[in-house]
């Protein structure tokens, strides 16, 4: 799916050289379940960031589906992230002056699909993720389980092929985060490749490798018998 | 798509109220003023376009640059010009015609009517193709006395408009009343015409033959000659033909005093080629202080108001700009979670351009209805009958709509450009928007510029009204109180019936005097003459002509105004030295009589004092009565006698019976009805034939006035508008930094800052960029403003200017104060432990 060669990230301030990410090098196939753990600032999201194409790497290459995406203007990324990748966050992140349906609507937009096929589209996925009977609901109605459900439709909703989430467990309680984690997972049965931070081990373990990240450098990397 | 957009946008607004309130209400403000403005400006601009082929027509004005005198320019003509060009300009003129344009007393029924007539060749239709009502060029306007009268002036006099073949009795150009055909209708002439006529009448040149100065001149210059041009040629080639004539072929080519002094005519004679659409707006500068056949317009007030719109939507679209950047942050998220989902830069902008542009069309819905609120007052300040129709009129329906979308566009983009920067990674993870120090500064220096224009106007209209306050205020000199002029004398065409009515009219109770004269103060007419000191080479003064502004006076008429002579004595009956005696052209002697001088004519003399100018003997030729010796008998003080805008001018005034055209009646009674009947009785035993005219000489001083007075109260109107947009915007940024700053405020309040602490800090903030505009705008509406002051004779001076700086200036302060601390004080009083758990 990717491939990450040499990947520097640098940070530059008036005077101070902040390296987020130093030399990685990793590789996620497609289909994989993969979470990134690592304690606060070493670059985790930095790193999600660039995988998702929502900030381009200083250094190194970085190959999408065959194509070295690391030098692509914000217009060609855009289409490609458009295409391929959805985002779940720690926040949700949904837009408040807009209904469920239309928050999960929003992922279709700009994606040129006739209106009754967006309908169609929207009302499949939040029966799969349960949500269906708050279609009309606005955000700040829902529990933040709720909540993150409806980020997870919004994610999925246009077909793409990997899913992003960064710490979607964060904000949730035990029974929330427990629930979230097993959509992800029968999202990932699926065959939809997923990259996950996140900080609590019993949630990495839903994952089939584990990245752990310091300082900017792989540290480890560990696999989990596919169960 | 537009569904998503529409919700979001719609939330913001709700959520928002207070800041859509104030970019709506400021933007409909800005609108509004642009269509009042606007409905003015295209009036303006439309003069005489309805005349059809108006874009060939030009008309010539005349202007005298005679050497060691004033210019003299005006915008008509001398009588044998028009002939001339035709003939020599034929490649660049199609036809020519001359207008004299007078007043006269139609008889009906015994009673007497004033209308406006206008005398023109028979070519007058290849010109000026005014439409008819009833007949035709080819019926009505051909032969020498054929009359047209306009639909309203037939319906006055005849209740209806299809009148040809009736007759119509004038009075008088000749001694006796004449009776015209009525040949042809005209329709009535739209409010937009430079033109003014009731009456226009194909005139016989032999009618004309008792005043050889009026058409068969070429130096008098009392005619209005307009022009059709060929097609492709233009005003400015008309103008050099006419240069090549004068310089060559006129018959200015043999003057003697020119070829006397080596000059080529052209250097002083230097007539222009008007098109006939810039007559309205344009000709004034060209009109000098004979003016033009109606009211002129105002090119520079024109200007004035287009600027002054586009500053008020300025500041109302830096509002917007403003609120919207700063509120940015609420929209972040959304920003970036579209740019997430997909969204390119560009579609971004366009969705918050489309917002801008939509609430600009809000503000407009709003800014119609205060533009049919404010119309009716509008045009009484203006003097116009504008009307707003929208669906009747499309330019009006495109530019509301074009308006509106540009007013979208000019306040979206920035807001637009900078919203759609958005870094999604950063806004995602922080949850809050970058709004950086540069951004915070941007809104400092938009805050900045708009205060400095709504200062720059508030001082300008401060000076402008001052100005005007001043002027009116200003001791003219003499005393106007309690005083009718009696314009219609001029009818009584004799002295002799002149003074029958005088010692009439004296006669009536509650008269205290009645006096005579050539005008009375506010009567703006140019008479001018040379006089030259006689025996000069005996003293130091001059032996060179000296030009002055003459005035003919009665006896009495300074005792009445309250003038007292500085040096001298005024006129007096009883020397029977003083009278201007006409003496007959067959005769070849130089008459006598006296003199009176004001100051500035004693120093153009260069005499030392009042009492040295007293006894000198000045020669002139008097108008139509011939040379004579003047001896003079007095000096009085420099009063402002003609319109104060044209200052005070070295003067003479003489005694001359056949000039007594006005009669000022002084009364001391209260009861003024009375008075009026009184003097109507006499004039109607005296002059059955002609209407009376008479005004209080009070309000024909106010009337000089009206003008600078409307568009002194306008431009305060609209800077006050302006005022109100901007402190509008300056609230909504105070009302957005306090809330944001709710953390801050919290902790300095639990480390101990009073409310009053908290209030000042914030204050303060907002002070700086009105402090900071003021010193902007302070030099640059001096530099205007000193500028337009020095225009005037009279003026302020420069050290108002900067009163009026200080004054708005500190008004601005006080505003900004009052707007703020309100706010501040809120937000200063919440409890700091519910704004830091708020975090």
């Amino acid at each position: 799916m990717l491939k990450l060669h040499n990947l520097s990230k640098v940070y530059r301030t008036d005077e101070v050289e902040t390296v987020a990410l130093d030399n990685v090098n990793i590789e996620i196939e497609s289909g994989e379940f993969v979470a990134i753990m690592g304690p606060s600032g070493c670059g985790k999201s930095t790193l999600l960031n660039i995988i998702g194409m929502l900030d381009s790497p200083s250094d190194g290459d970085y190959v999408f589906m065959d194509e070295n995406v690391a030098g692509y203007p914000e217009s060609k990324l855009s289409n490609i992230r458009k295409q391929n990748i959805g985002f779940i966050f720690q926040s949700f992140n949904l837009i408040d002056e807009l209904t469920v349906e239309e928050n999960i609507e929003l992922a279709l937009l700009y994606h040129n699909i006739p209106a009754s096929e967006r309908r169609e589209r929207v009302a499949r996925v939040m029966d799969k993720v349960g949500i269906a009977h708050r279609a009309k609901h606005m955000p700040s109605q829902l529990s933040g389980g709720q909540q993150q459900r409806v980020a997870v439709a919004r994610a999925v909703v246009g077909d793409q092929a990997m899913i992003l989430a960064d710490e979607p467990t964060g904000n949730l309680d035990s029974a929330h985060g427990q629930e979230v984690m097993e959509m992800l997972q029968s999202l990932n049965n699926e065959g939809t490749t997923i990259v996950m931070v996140t900080h609590s081990p019993s949630h990495a373990d839903y994952a089939r490798r584990t990245i752990n990240l310091f300082d900017g450098h792989v540290v480890t990397e560990n696999l989990r018998a596919a169960g | 798509m537009f569904k998503n957009y529409l919700r979001t946008a719609w939330g913001h607004i709700f959520k928002n109220r207070l800041f859509t309130a104030i970019n709506v209400f400021g933007l409909a403000i800005g609108l509004m003023s642009c269509i009042l403005i606007m409905l003015f400006v295209r009036d303006e601009l439309s003069y005489d376009t309805f005349i059809p082929g108006a874009d060939r027509v030009v008309r010539l004005h005349s202007a005298f640059y005679q050497p060691d005198r004033p210019p003299f320019l005006t915008v008509r003509s001398a009588g044998r010009m028009k002939d001339a060009i035709v003939s020599y300009a034929s490649g660049e003129v199609e036809a020519g015609v001359r207008l004299f344009v007078n007043t006269t007393t139609v008889i009906r029924d015994g009673e007497a009517f004033n209308e406006n007539i206008i005398f023109a060749d028979a070519s007058f239709f290849d010109v000026l193709a005014l439409p008819f009502a009833h007949g035709s060029v080819e019926t009505s306007f051909r032969n020498y006395g054929d009359l047209l009268i306009t639909e309203e002036t037939a319906f006055k006099h005849f209740g209806r408009t299809d009148v040809v073949g009736q007759s119509i009795t004038t009075c008088c150009l000749g001694p006796d009343p004449t009776s015209f055909k009525i040949t042809g209708v005209l329709q009535d002439l739209p409010q937009a015409s430079h033109m003014q006529l009731d009456m226009l009448v194909v005139m016989d040149p032999a009618w004309f033959a008792p005043f050889p100065n009026i058409l068969d001149t070429w130096n008098s210059v009392n005619v209005y000659t307009y022009f059709k041009l060929k097609e492709g040629a233009t005003a400015s080639d008309l103008k050099e033909r006419i240069y090549t004539w004068l310089d060559t072929e006129s018959i200015f080519t043999e003057n003697e005093q020119l070829a006397s002094v080596g000059m080529k005519p052209t250097e002083i004679i230097k007539p222009n080629v008007m098109p006939l659409a810039d007559i309205h707006l344009k000709a004034r500068d060209e009109a000098g202080t004979m003016g033009d056949i109606g009211p002129m317009g105002d090119y520079n007030t024109v200007v004035t108001f287009i600027i002054v719109a586009a500053l008020i939507l300025i500041i109302a679209s830096i509002n917007f700009m403003n609120l919207s950047t700063a509120k940015a942050s609420n929209r972040a998220r959304e920003v970036a979670l579209r740019k997430v989902m997909g969204a390119t830069r560009k579609q971004v902008a366009w969705q918050f351009l489309g917002e801008a542009i939509a609430i600009a069309f809000v503000a407009l819905m709003f800014a119609l209805v205060g533009v049919e609120l404010f119309l009716p007052v509008y045009n009484e300040a203006i003097g116009k009958e504008l009307v707003l129709d929208l669906f009747g009129d499309l330019p009006i329906l495109l530019f509301l709509m074009i308006g509106a979308v540009a007013t979208g566009v000019i306040s979206g983009s920035y807001p637009a450009l900078y919203l759609s920067r958005f870094l999604p990674a950063r806004v995602l993870k922080a949850n809050r928007s970058s709004d950086g120090a540069g951004q915070v500064g941007f809104r400092s220096a938009l805050v900045v510029f708009q205060f400095a224009i709504s200062i720059g106007l508030v001082i300008c209209t401060a000076v402008v009204y001052g100005q005007t306050v001043y002027a009116k205020s200003l001791d003219l000199g003499y005393s106007h109180s309690g005083k009718i002029a009696l314009t219609s004398l001029e009818s009584a065409q004799t002295p002799e019936k002149a003074e029958t009515i005088r010692q009439a009219l004296e006669q009536l109770p509650g008269v205290e005097n009645v006096v005579v004269s050539s005008e009375v103060p506010s009567q703006d007419n140019e008479n001018n003459t040379g006089f030259s000191l006689i025996g000069a080479e005996d003293t130091m003064a001059t032996n060179q002509q000296v030009v002055l502004n003459y005035h003919t006076l009665g006896f009495g008429f300074l005792e009445a105004y309250g003038i007292e002579p500085l040096a001298g004595r005024t006129f007096d009956k009883s020397y029977g030295t003083d009278v201007i005696q006409d003496i007959p052209d067959e005769e070849d002697r130089i008459g006598t009589a006296s003199v009176i001088l004001n100051q500035s004519a004693v120093r153009s003399f260069g005499f030392s004092s009042p009492e040295d100018a007293i006894g000198k003997m000045l020669r002139a030729n008097v108008f139509r009565s011939g040379q004579h010796d003047l001896t003079i008998v007095g000096v009085v003080p420099d009063v402002y006698f003609r319109s104060v805008k044209f200052g005070v001018r070295a003067t003479a005034y003489w005694v001359r019976p056949r000039s007594f055209d006005v009669a000022t009646i002084t009364y001391n009674t209260n009861d003024i009805p009375g008075l009026i009947e009184g003097m109507e009785a006499v004039w109607r035993e005296q002059m059955p034939l002609s209407p009376i005219a008479y005004e209080f000489v009070s309000e024909m001083l106010a009337a000089q006035y009206e003008q600078e007075n409307r568009q002194a109260e306008l431009f305060a109107a609209f800077s006050a508008l302006a005022i109100v947009v901007a402190c509008l915007g300056l609230f909504g940024l105070a009302s957005f930094t306090a809330e944001q700053r709710t953390k801050e405020i919290g902790i300095r309040k639990v480390l101990g800052a009073t409310i009053r602490d908290i209030v000042q800090l914030l204050v303060w903030q907002f002070s700086r960029p009105v402090l900071i505009a003021n010193l902007i705008a302070w030099p640059t509406a001096w530099y205007f403003m000193s500028d337009w002051l020095d225009g005037f004779s009279y003026s302020l001076g420069d050290s108002y200017i900067f009163a009026a700086a200080a004054i708005a200036g500190s008004f601005a302060l006080l505003i900004a104060w009052v707007t703020v601390a309100g706010r501040a004080y809120r937000v200063a009083q919440t409890n700091p432990i519910s704004a830091l758990r708020y975090e």
